[in-house]
């Protein structure tokens, strides 16, 4: 017999297209060049606002959104390698992929704060670097970054077609409505979250963000503040 | 005849590559050119992009000025066979498939020159969101020889 569980609340898909929209934007704009690199780094911002909603949430959204109910602990490994682990939400393997994704995404963010792309676009902290090696190695990085992102990402989607075509198993629809039909035996009670929790991750979120880029200024070294020098009119 | 014919060409290889100057020196004259482009970019960038309100006509000119005359120095002449490897400031990033994309890079440092100029002109007349159209659009053909010819870090 099944039932339906209320597996992916509304946060937690909302965090997941409007995470699947900005990968894409940031992409195309980072592609494209030219005055759409200002798009890219409005981009990067959002993400970076996305992951650590997500990173709040993971303590104190519902059941299935918290990293404790999913955490890939050696004991799920194991019980999941030997065929015996049961339940709902992410497997320990698919937990594997969300957390590389999520800790590539923050090295993709973290790096594209630093990055240039030479031309006439730079992330906040990028002057902050202090060796022209550094500065290639960072926005390499960032490159690099991306590059394994597009591998993660080619995992996750092989692993839902996978599911679909194999294991006769839809995993898109519960990620667009919330909503899975699983054996009784697994269902358990969804608790956590709430619109009050929602609305004030959103806000710790944004202010994180805004924090970010006004914390430019703080972190630039006492003696290279701009400060008004007189150089000759020539 | 053919003395003359040979000495000729050793005469115009010798001026050659006195003009251009050894690889190291190619590859220094060029990084600074790219550099120089990068002052003067990240110039207009500040006043037309990031902070509009401090444009000031004459600074920004001079700017897209200086650009347009780095592009029509003739800096192809600072690819001279070899110099993929070598060290100017630092280790060149130049790809040695860039000697068999020359007619493709040629077409794209074209468009740049044809960009830089343009830029020149737009920048003369002082419309804020003209140049900004038009700065965006040297990136653009900046970036697609960095993706053409330019080693990943």
């Amino acid at each position: 017999m099944k039932v339906t569980v209320y597996v992916w609340d509304f946060p937690i898909r909302l965090f997941h297209w409007l995470l699947v929209f900005a990968v894409v934007g940031a992409y195309v704009t980072a592609t494209l060049g030219g005055n759409l690199m200002d798009w890219h780094g409005r981009i990067g911002s959002l993400i970076i606002g996305l992951l650590v909603f997500r990173l709040i949430w993971g303590f104190i959204g519902t059941t299935h959104a918290r990293f404790g109910s999913f955490f890939p602990t050696s004991g799920r490994l194991i019980a999941y390698l030997k065929g015996s682990w049961q339940g709902i939400g992410h497997n320990p393997l698919g937990a594997m992929a969300v957390l590389a994704l999520l800790i590539d995404l923050a090295v993709l963010v973290g790096t594209g704060l630093c990055s240039s792309d030479d031309i006439a676009f730079e992330g906040p902290f990028h002057s902050l670097l202090n060796s022209d090696d550094w500065k290639d190695t960072v926005s390499g990085l960032h490159k690099q970054a991306f590059n394994f992102l597009l591998l993660l990402i080619f995992l996750h989607i092989s692993a839902i077609a996978f599911y679909r075509l194999v294991k006769n198993n839809n995993l898109l629809v519960p990620m667009l409505t919330g909503k899975k039909q699983v054996p009784k035996l697994f269902a358990s009670e969804v608790t956590g979250g709430g619109v009050l929790r929602f609305l004030s991750t959103v806000l710790v979120s944004g202010a994180v963000v805004w924090g970010i880029w006004g914390s430019v200024e703080f972190f630039r070294p006492i003696n290279s503040a701009p400060v008004v020098v007189l150089t000759p009119s020539f | 005849m053919k003395t003359k014919l040979t000495l000729a060409i050793i005469l115009t290889t010798a001026a050659t590559t006195a003009l251009a100057g050894p690889i190291e020196e190619q590859i220094r004259f060029r990084q600074s050119a790219y550099s120089f482009l990068g002052w003067n970019t990240g110039k207009i960038k500040k006043q037309v992009v990031d902070n509009p309100e401090t444009f000031n006509k004459d600074y920004v000119s001079a700017a897209a000025n200086a650009i347009a005359a780095v592009a029509n120095s003739g800096l192809g002449e600072l690819y001279g066979t070899g110099t993929d490897q070598g060290t100017g400031w630092k280790t060149s990033r130049l790809k040695p498939e860039f000697f068999q994309k020359k007619d493709e890079v040629t077409a794209i440092a074209n468009t740049f020159n044809v960009a830089a100029n343009e830029l020149a002109k737009v920048a003369a007349t002082g419309e804020v969101n003209a140049i900004k159209a038009q700065f965006g659009k040297l990136g653009e053909t900046c970036k697609s020889c960095h993706d053409l010819i330019r080693i990943k870090e």
